[in-house]
């Protein structure tokens, strides 16, 4: 599935400044200011100047929210991009309620305290945020991401992104009866995405630190509708197609 | 987001409340305390809601009964379905009140019918008027079919209950599967109406057999879809109240309870007091 670009001149624009080098400059901002964030509930709060904000907003970590304060800008990090710019990108450190600067330790517990199936679903959104893919909450979607291959002004959402877990502990109870199957692709279809299901298997290794994340896997699957009808008679049909079921 | 409960008795006993509601929105009559489950029913066209209340479904159903007690109607198993051959009359019937699909077969005399297993056991369970006969020929008896019904499909206590709850009350009930949900239930038919609920028929209890609803993704999902095709998402609890699945006789000691889930959007709600008269909360 080719991306859908919006408007002229958004893929030249996308071309001539990857993700993976915005991404790369935000790091390196984010070194050099030693920029630390308040954890608070499920969120990171950042503060940031100018030019970190106009990064974070280039790159699609976080949301900036509107305080009183208005000389200051405020980011709120999800808890997965939150853990990728600390563990991953080890550019961020997160202070605890407490004051204290949290370890990528510290801060994996906590977080898979208010979230249980943390670990799978931090291992989605690194596993594709690495591949440059711009990752986003898919919540009002009714999946878990949204991933786009640019900046979401440049180019519309191409897969709405569902975290499984293989083994026995499956956390995220989706997919598992017909019903949510066809409720998930229907409305999937019905706002232009293809639904991608990414199953982590953690090949028994736990999740008691973050260093457990390398050994998962990820298979990944795209689930569309099969029309028996248009594949009949069109034989350039299948060769873009998808894996369908 | 909000949900609007209703409970209900045992098995045929009713729901009072949920009754009344639906009486009163067929009276059409407006309620100024914002409180009320205000879903106007959307009827296709003039003349519609006059056809169906000089044709209750009710009245649809006894015929369908009477015909298939007449015609000794028999159903044969297959997999997840009935197939029962109908001549005009029956299939007639059937099509009326929405039970079952027609099947076209090479045999141009006769008009093959197929069931799902919840309209097929209401036929002959709730309303006996119905025999399933299995492969090997002879007549299953009701708990047979009900031992042959769960071992196709495990969930079908609870959606059975859920299906034979509506259809008690004269609701259409078809299969939901294209919209994402269980069941689709229509006022009347779906000719003259608009199909007014999307329900899923969840288990209260310790055996949750139907995986729908338990993450917030999922209920953001189903509400989207249900909205996107102009459906309320009604969830039918159903709580087997520890009486297990060993008999169809189980069932009348299970209690269902009917929530709706819609979205409640804080900027249409907040200034209009009129608007708020023809919303669901």
């Amino acid at each position: 599935m080719m991306p859908r670009w919006k408007g002229k001149g958004s893929q030249a624009k996308a071309n001539a400044d990857p993700m993976s080098k915005i991404v790369s400059q935000l790091q390196s901002s984010l070194i050099q200011s030693e920029t630390q964030g308040l954890l608070s509930s499920c969120s990171v709060l950042v503060e940031v100047d100018a030019e970190l904000a106009d990064l974070l907003n280039r790159s699609c970590f976080g949301r900036p929210r509107i305080t009183a304060q208005e000389d200051k800008q405020w980011f709120q990090l999800d808890m997965e991009e939150a853990f990728y710019l600390c563990f991953s990108l080890k550019c961020l450190k997160v202070i605890g309620e407490d004051g204290y600067i949290k370890s990528n330790e510290e801060l994996w517990d906590y977080l898979k305290s208010k979230k249980p199936v943390f670990p799978v679903s931090y291992k989605v959104y690194s596993h594709l945020r690495h591949k440059n893919w711009v990752v986003r909450s898919g919540l009002q979607y009714g999946v878990d991401f949204v991933a786009y291959c640019h900046h979401p002004a440049l180019v519309h959402s191409e897969y709405a992104v569902l975290v499984l877990s293989e083994g026995d502990n499956d956390l995220n109870g989706r997919l598992r009866v017909w019903s949510d199957v066809h409720c998930t692709v229907r409305l999937c279809g019905s706002v232009a995405k293809t639904l991608l299901t990414v199953i982590v298997n953690s090949n028994n290794q736990g999740a008691n630190s973050p260093s457990c994340l390398e050994h998962y896997t990820v298979e990944e699957q795209t689930i569309t509708r099969w029309n028996p009808e248009r594949s009949r008679e069109d034989q350039t049909g299948p060769k873009n197609g998808t894996k369908k079921v | 987001m909000k949900k609007r409960r209703s409970s209900s008795g045992v098995a045929g006993g009713g729901d009072r409340r949920f009754e009344k509601v639906l009486e009163e929105i067929m009276e059409g009559e407006v309620d100024d305390d914002g409180g009320r489950l205000k879903m106007k029913p959307r009827w296709k066209g003039k003349g519609s809601e006059a056809k169906a209340s000089a044709d209750p479904m009710s009245k649809i159903v006894s015929q369908l009964y009477s015909s298939l007690i007449r015609s000794v109607a028999r159903g044969l198993l297959l997999s997840r379905n009935v197939l029962i051959e109908a001549d005009a009359e029956v299939s007639y019937l059937f099509n009326r009140a929405r039970f079952g699909r027609s099947r076209i077969t090479s045999q141009e005399e006769k008009q093959w019918f197929q069931l799902d297993m919840e309209e097929a056991f209401y036929l002959c369970f709730s309303l006996e008027c119905l025999k399933g006969i299995g492969k090997d020929g002879s007549i299953k008896s009701n708990k047979e079919l009900w031992e042959y019904s769960k071992s196709e499909k495990p969930a079908f206590p609870i959606s059975y209950k859920a299906y034979s709850h509506l259809r008690h009350k004269n609701w259409v009930v078809r299969s939901g599967l294209q919209y994402g949900v269980d069941f689709i239930a229509y006022r009347h038919l779906p000719a003259l109406i608009h199909s007014e609920y999307a329900v899923l028929a969840l288990s209260k209890g310790d055996n949750e057999l139907n995986g729908r609803l338990r993450v917030w993704s999922d209920v953001h999902c189903t509400v989207r879809l249900c909205g996107s095709v102009a459906k309320t998402l009604l969830v039918l609890f159903v709580d087997s109240n520890s009486q297990g699945t060993s008999s169809p006789s189980c069932l009348e000691h299970y209690t269902v309870e009917e929530e709706t889930i819609t979205r409640w959007n804080p900027e249409q709600s907040r200034e209009d007091q009129t608007s708020l008269r023809n919303q669901t909360k």
